[in-house]
């Protein structure tokens, strides 16, 4: 009775590790991402390049422009899964089988600021709008 | 007395191992060297003697812009045999200096984002 419990408590480990290895998660961030939230204060025409700086921190590039000054916050949130569904096999195979699937979200989006020359902001908008990538490792 | 000594047992096979890992660019841009540059006073000469050449020259509205930059990153990876989590978070300090077409520095821009870099293992959520 006591083999039967411990077989029972052993096995399910032994078949969950067996299913699972193999399997990464990893995440990448390049400064904190900003979201539509942190932006809303930003009102075209009034809003001064320093209210901007002092809410968002410096940026990371400026660049000049026929109508003044492009300043670009740049941001990354990258995602990768990965699972090895070959390692099943593993137990009866004489060889080492690998079915991988593994998909990659980089995530890159950037906020842009263009001011005029009295760096008064005339417009403002997100390079890409992302939903953000999920940990979702099959690819098809 | 044997459940907990098994549960120990796989607890030691999946907890392999963890890592810490660390790469910086740049020159650490120290705050009290930021502060001493001073608004309408400090010269383009005075920076450059105090920071060093910077890391690019920008042209902005006919002012010329000291950028400095400095980047950390900190990756945790908890290394376990069924499963492995990595995180690697970068940030960068960056400092603008713009300077106006008399020598005189005009503004400066700074801001220290390292400071709040953590090591990270759980990939998930923020």
């Amino acid at each position: 009775m006591m083999r039967r419990s411990r077989q029972f408590f052993v096995l399910p480990i032994l078949a969950a590790a067996l299913v699972l290895d193999g399997c990464n998660v990893a995440r990448i961030t390049l400064n904190t991402p900003i979201t539509m939230n942190d932006v809303t204060f930003i009102e075209p025409g009034r809003t001064h390049l320093s209210d901007v700086i002092a809410k968002l921190g410096a940026p990371d590039s400026m660049t000049d422009s026929d109508n003044g000054v492009v300043v670009t916050y740049r941001f990354l949130d990258m995602r990768y899964s990965r699972v090895n569904l070959g390692w099943l096999a593993k137990p009866w195979s004489p060889v080492d089988p690998d079915l991988i699937f593994s998909r990659l979200g980089l995530g890159v989006d950037a906020f842009q600021v263009l001011c005029d020359s009295g760096f008064i902001v005339q417009h403002r908008s997100f390079l890409r709008h992302l939903a953000g990538p999920q940990f979702t490792p099959y690819p098809f | 007395m044997n459940v907990l000594r098994n549960l120990g047992l796989c607890l030691l096979l999946v907890a392999s191992a963890c890592a810490f890992n660390r790469g910086t660019l740049g020159d650490d841009i120290k705050p009290d060297i930021v502060n001493s540059i001073k608004k309408s006073s400090t010269t383009k000469a005075e920076v450059v003697a105090l920071l060093g050449a910077p890391d690019r020259i920008l042209q902005v509205n006919g002012r010329d812009v000291f950028q400095y930059y400095r980047y950390d990153a900190k990756a945790g990876s908890l290394l376990l045999i069924i499963l492995n989590f990595s995180r690697l978070s970068v940030k960068s300090d960056d400092l603008f200096i713009l300077i106006n077409r008399d020598g005189i520095v005009e503004d400066v821009i700074s801001s220290r984002r390292t400071e709040a870099l953590e090591f990270r293992f759980w990939p998930f959520g923020d």
